[in-house]
């Protein structure tokens, strides 16, 4: 429902991502906080922190397109994160290739192999697909940490990135601050990307299988090529994410990428709105702050205040107990998310004073 | 006059469905097609055992048969485990992913009663199957009771998040997480040499594993027989095609919900006490729930999500060629058995979806 006042009168205007004064007011406002603002003020903790957030939601946008748009839960985010960054330290330390001719290679690394878990989409759907990716999971972590080729791989020690920064016209980006700007030019481009695909024909097909399958087979669309198609931009999102990465941390190492990782991705999703993109950015802040408030304060008081019995679990614990049970109860009660309480507060002040008619 | 008749055809067509259950499973057993695969199978595992009793030596025979009755064994045990997943998804429609999590919590409660307590097993035992009971009507009237006809794909979200973050979470809180070792709760009759059973050669079968085999296939056989042959096992089956139909034909479902949380639980901490006498109780790196639930998943895809007669059957040849792989490829690709049932269970997914033993569906619009 659309504000009062605003019509479509062309189709370009139907099809605009902005479509009012107010909302190119608070992109510019958002945009200039997220891009000036912060790296201007925040302190080395935070913006590492934000840096992370902003990796967090470039894996998120491709879970969006995959399990938001095209319905097709992925719990195996982590493991085409590591796809990707593998693909970087390995092509950057072994053959010494260029940071930014790894970007592509690291974003194809992780489509395909996204895609080839996907394969088993030809007859099935629903969970089983899950069941699947997250056979993806542990099927790369045996791979990265198989003793053969610990030559390659780097084994259980990884491999180290800090003698190959990445560099860009004299911009030394292994620095804080251009590693944030980075990251967060690369989650605007990425939001981009995922705004295009929602409204083009793609979009539309992932919706349609989404919604009903076998309708959208009668319909002419080719069910299994779109999954694909699906599984394959979702987790290039993941393998550019992998690059972020690891240049993020001049790192990569298998302990870095955690199986409850990917379930606390989709737990973004599921608290952000399922198929909104408002939903993606209010999941990743929502999980990331109450994920940092537990780390700096709610798990220290307790460790505080509590019996040593208690204290050394505490820290593993506490992060997965409440954000799980949050994300449970987001489920059961608030299947819509927070993207969607929002449109219904919107609704409720645009239709008031008859707030209570519903269509 | 005519349709008072038909009316009290109906209730006589009702009045008669437990005694009609019977007769529709004997016929629904005649016409299955589950046969066929399950001759084939026969089939090559007696040319197997034979080409391997005729071709090989003395050393490599006795090599073989362990593994082939370890690997048996193991399966039987592994059933239990994809039996709670089967009970829950034929009844409720929910696959549950919690599985691993609530086995993990409750191995974890079997080893603090009877370690730090030294409870003696026959009162930890039944104080387990108690509690493991009190926890699947927990679960199910916390988190599941509200989604009964919620559609699958959110149920399965919130077993796996409850699984893998809550259930693991508070087990590491409740229990400090530290890896622990189960105390011997098995009985050893006295003609039992130092808990072994000569078989060939040198090869001795432990006796534990044969009581967790024999405990598991009993257990195993006993939910089959409530399955098929119980008026409650029918209800159960009933539910899972259609709940609104079940609750107007006068069936509790919620009841039948909470029957198959109980059952699954119990299943659940039976499994889980019977495996933690080889692995230890453990929780990090996803802790042995993780364990047993990935090797339950192929065997309850291989057997078909809805074949209890499959899972059975499935889990001995999961076993084995676990068995397999680690006596005769693991010297040559190093923890190739540890990602075996991940590949298993891609690749029946690829090649045969449905199981060897499951039903297609049905797609409507």
């Amino acid at each position: 429902m659309l504000p009062g006042g605003v019509f479509s009168e062309k189709y370009s205007s139907e099809l605009a991502f902005v479509r009012t004064h107010t909302q190119w007011f608070w992109l510019a406002i958002v945009l200039i906080v997220y891009l000036v603002f912060i790296p201007w003020v925040a302190t080395p903790y935070w913006l590492a922190q934000f840096t992370h957030l902003s990796i967090t939601a470039i894996i998120v946008l491709g879970l969006h397109i995959l399990f938001g748009l095209c319905g097709l839960i992925s719990i195996g985010q982590a493991a085409f994160q590591a796809a990707g960054a593998y693909t970087l330290a390995i092509l950057a330390s072994r053959y010494d290739v260029n940071g930014w001719l790894c970007l592509p290679a690291c974003i194809l690394a992780g489509g395909i192999w996204g895609m080839l878990f996907g394969l088993p989409a030809l007859r099935l759907k629903g969970f089983y697909l899950a069941i699947a990716t997250l056979a993806s999971f542990e099927i790369t972590m045996w791979i990265i940490r198989y003793r053969s080729w610990d030559d390659v791989t780097g084994g259980f020690t990884g491999i180290s990135l800090s003698k190959h920064p990445l560099t860009l016209g004299g911009i030394d980006f292994s620095q804080d601050t251009n590693m944030y700007l980075l990251a967060a030019v690369m989650v605007v481009i990425a939001s981009f990307i995922t705004l295009n695909i929602q409204r083009s024909n793609t979009g539309r097909i992932f919706v349609a299988i989404r919604d009903n399958e076998l309708a959208a087979e009668v319909s002419g669309i080719g069910i299994y090529r779109n999954k694909l198609l699906a599984y394959f931009i979702g987790c290039s999102f993941a393998g550019l994410a992998g690059w972020l990465y690891g240049y993020s941390q001049q790192l990569v190492n298998p302990s870095q990428y955690n199986f409850a990782d990917s379930i606390f991705y989709l737990g973004m999703i599921i608290i952000g709105g399922r198929g909104r993109i408002l939903g993606v950015y209010l999941g990743v802040f929502f999980i990331g702050f109450m994920e940092i408030l537990n780390n700096d304060y709610v798990t220290p008081w307790f460790v505080d205040h509590l019996p040593e019995r208690w204290s050394n679990p505490a820290h593993v614990a506490f992060k997965l107990v409440l954000g799980g049970l949050g994300m449970v109860l987001f489920l059961k009660y608030v299947p819509s998310g927070l993207a969607g309480q929002w449109q219904q507060i919107k609704l409720w002040y645009r239709s008031r004073p008859y707030s209570f008619w519903r269509e | 006059m005519e349709q008072m008749d038909q009316e009290k055809y109906i209730i006589r067509r009702l009045a008669a469905l437990p005694g009609a259950s019977i007769r529709i499973v004997l016929e629904r057993l005649r016409n299955r097609s589950f046969l066929i695969p399950f001759s084939l199978i026969m089939a090559a595992v007696i040319i197997a055992a034979l080409y391997i009793t005729l071709a090989l030596s003395d050393s490599s025979i006795e090599k073989a048969v362990r593994t082939i009755v370890t690997g048996l064994i193991w399966g039987g045990v592994y059933s239990l485990a994809a039996l709670g997943i089967v009970v829950v998804y034929k009844s409720t429609r929910i696959f549950n992913m919690a599985h691993g999590g609530i086995l993990l919590f409750l191995t974890y409660f079997a080893w603090w009663l009877m370690s730090p307590y030294d409870l003696p097993p026959w009162a930890a035992l039944p104080i387990l199957i108690l509690a493991a009971a009190a926890f699947g009507l927990g679960l199910h009237w916390l988190f599941f009771k509200g989604m009964i006809g919620h559609d699958e794909l959110k149920t399965f979200l919130a077993t796996l998040m409850l699984g893998f973050t809550v259930l693991h979470g508070l087990t590491v809180l409740v229990f400090e997480g530290k890896q622990k070792y189960m105390p011997d709760f098995i009985p050893e009759p006295g003609f039992i040499e130092q808990g072994r059973i000569n078989v060939i050669g040198s090869f001795n079968l432990n006796w534990e594993l044969l009581v967790s085999f024999i405990v598991a296939t009993c257990l195993f056989l006993i939910f089959v027989f409530y399955f098929r042959f119980t008026k409650s096992g029918l209800a159960m089956r009933c539910v899972s095609e259609d709940n609104v139909i079940s609750q107007s034909l006068g069936i509790n479902v919620k009841q039948i919900y909470a029957i198959a949380w109980i059952v699954g639980c119990i299943t659940a901490a039976v499994g889980g006490i019977l495996v933690s006498r080889y692995t230890a109780v453990y929780s990090d790196a996803g802790g042995m729930g993780t364990y047993v639930l990935v090797r339950a998943l192929p065997i309850v895809l291989l057997g078909g999500l809805d074949s209890i007669a499959g899972a059975f059957t499935a889990a001995l040849l999961i076993g084995l060629t676990e068995q397999l792989c680690s006596s005769y490829v693991n010297p040559h690709v190093d923890q190739f058995s540890s990602v075996l049932p991940y590949v298993l269970m891609v690749s029946v997914m690829i090649i045969r979806p449905q199981g060897l033993f499951g039903t297609r569906g049905i797609k409507r619009i």
